[in-house]
């Protein structure tokens, strides 16, 4: 059986992957699908845990988690295209209305 | 999942949820209004959202002094968390004033913005609720979900997609280190509920992974109380937000915020305490300094309330690391005053940015003027937040600050009598504006009628809780109590 900090390592690299993937790609669609890698990051943790400790209850919050990613895309998608339609860009460099 | 709490899991104890069901009677009802009533959007929606918070407020009060659990031990009641309810119910009338003022001139159905306000409002109650952390991560979710799609509401306004955008791409990153710290919480005790982490962690087991999974949570919630160095989002969404919802970012999902961190640092890691004097300490340090120097040089009224936000998250982080039934005291009575007296003001704002058609600092002169009751209740609103006595943000400030001291903490409390002398140079620079100033142009400013009403009774609250702060104090001590 595979011991459960090697799942803890692999969660790690991908947590790893989708935070840099969010703070350095500048698509809103690579943004919003680093996020899914993060939050699937922590599915894995879930599943680990859930085979570790012969206990349901993690694979019921993987599905949860599952539901909250699909909202959180569902949102941002819904947002990218109202940006889409002002200026026919997802770049995120192009928005900076905003400065103080 | 032990045994025990499968068979609970029968046990639904649905009086419990009596307020949470009440919420969702109202939303039912809001939603076929919508669908079925003619005109519903522009003429009844608001009122009907108002009577509909009366009577989850009259739920809340019902249900006072009732303790108990339900589902299997995930959802809890007790004072502390109707505490926060009532909060919620009462904090969320001047948005819907403000809601209704703001939009029905701008938009064709303003109801359906109520619907998204009141699934937050559900979302708040489920959170105070929440005894286990897949609860509470869903209901933040559900709150902020909803604070992403009311950022953005103005779908043809730049300024707010953007503001919609910036809080969703940050606010996923704090809701991905949310779950990823639940995780590890999940992978070191195998459960997640806030009893069975709490004996996991006090008895020594796998406690690198909990300490790890304890400081991400801990970001996460610092990144919702937009405390330094997890501010960045607040001044751009602020200020890109239609005005009634940077209002109740500012009150409700910034004692969202303080709720979930008091949950987490009181109800589950109480033996985390000298870590979190430390931590909490520097967090309060940084957050008062940057909050109030960046204040100073601000010309859009929206954002200068940002960076007052940011300063005021700072006083109650003082409070967290003081902790102690006083500390958390003073925590409770901090944010219903400041949240009262920034609804005041967000109240004022959004009537002066209607008809003044400009948030812009400089379009404040004169004010009272040409409107004087608006320029009382700012007067009035401002006061209590620089922290002035006799009105209620003087004595959140002295409570915070006395808590601090008691503690041992002198350095964050030293600061925190200082940031009180910096911040009344922008506070008392906008009551210069609004008194002092040559109006721009001099016709009086006509006030809706409920706006009004609903000014005078903040105003004189704000008045009331600062000579007899005794009530407000003890329903404050009483829920602060239960997690001792």
């Amino acid at each position: 059986m595979i011991p459960l900090s090697h799942y803890l390592i692999v969660s790690g690299i991908l947590f790893s992957i989708g935070l840099a993937g969010l703070l350095l790609r500048r698509n809103l669609l690579l943004v919003l699908l680093s996020v899914e890698i993060m939050l699937n990051a922590a599915n894995l943790n879930f599943i680990a845990g859930s085979a570790a400790h012969s206990d349901t209850g993690g694979q019921v919050i993987a599905f949860f988690v599952m539901v909250v990613a699909a909202a959180e895309v569902t949102i941002g998608l819904a947002i990218a295209v109202l940006l889409f339609r002002k200026q026919s860009s997802v770049d995120t460099r192009d928005i900076s209305f905003l400065k103080g | 999942m032990d045994r025990t709490r499968d068979r609970s899991l029968y046990l639904m104890n649905l009086s419990l949820m009596l307020p949470e069901l009440t919420a969702l009677t109202v939303l039912g009802v809001l939603t076929l209004g919508e669908m079925y009533v003619k005109d519903f959007s522009q003429k009844f929606s608001a009122r009907a959202a108002c009577l509909g918070s009366l009577a989850v407020f009259a739920a809340v009060l019902f249900s006072w002094g009732r303790q108990g659990t339900a589902f299997g031990g995930m959802f809890g009641v007790n004072v502390f968390s109707l505490f926060f309810k009532g909060f919620f119910a009462l904090a969320v009338i001047p948005v819907l004033q403000m809601s209704k003022e703001f939009f029905a001139p701008r938009l064709r159905f303003p109801g359906e913005f109520f619907l998204t306000l009141w699934i937050t409002l559900i979302g708040l109650f489920v959170l105070s609720s929440a005894r286990d952390f897949l609860l509470l991560f869903i209901a933040l979710e559900i709150v902020t979900f909803s604070f992403y799609i009311m950022a953005a509401y103005l779908k043809r306004d730049l300024f707010s997609i953007e503001a919609g955008l910036k809080y969703l791409i940050l606010g996923s990153l704090a809701s991905a280190f949310m779950i990823y710290g639940i995780s590890l919480f999940y992978v070191a005790s195998g459960t997640t509920s806030f009893e069975g982490i709490r004996t996991a962690y006090e008895s020594g087991q796998a406690a690198s992974l909990i300490t790890f999974g304890l400081i991400l949570t801990l970001c996460a919630s610092a990144f919702k109380a937009a405390a330094v160095p997890f501010q960045l989002w607040a001044p751009d969404v602020y200020e890109g937000a239609p005005t009634p919802v940077t209002a109740f970012l500012s009150t409700a999902s910034k004692s969202a915020a303080f709720l979930v961190l008091i949950q987490i640092l009181f109800g589950v890691f109480p033996a985390f305490e000298t870590g979190r004097t430390a931590l909490f300490s520097v967090l309060a340090a940084l957050t008062l300094i940057y909050g109030n120097l960046a204040a100073l040089h601000q010309t859009n009224i929206k954002r200068l309330f940002a960076y007052s936000s940011i300063s005021h998250a700072g006083y109650l982080l003082i409070g967290l690391a003081a902790g102690g039934r006083a500390g958390l005291e003073s925590i409770l009575y901090y944010l219903a005053a400041y949240s009262l007296s920034t609804l005041t003001a967000f109240m004022v704002i959004t009537t002066a940015g209607q008809l003044l058609g400009s948030d812009k600092v400089d379009a404040y002169r004169g004010l009272a003027r040409r409107s004087p009751f608006l320029g009382a209740a700012f007067f009035i609103a401002l006061a209590s937040l620089t922290g002035l006595p006799p009105l209620a943000g003087f004595f959140g400030k002295f409570l915070i600050l006395s808590a601090a001291v008691q503690q041992g903490l002198i350095f964050p409390a030293f600061l925190g009598c200082c940031a009180v002398a910096v911040s009344l140079y922008y506070y008392f620079g906008l009551i210069k504006k609004i008194y002092a100033d040559e109006p721009s142009a001099a016709d009086p400013l006509a006030v809706p009628a409920p706006t009004l009403v609903l000014l005078g009774i903040s105003s004189a609250l704000i008045i009331a809780a600062g000579f007899f702060p005794a009530p407000l104090l003890s329903l404050a001590s009483s829920a602060a109590e239960v997690l001792f």
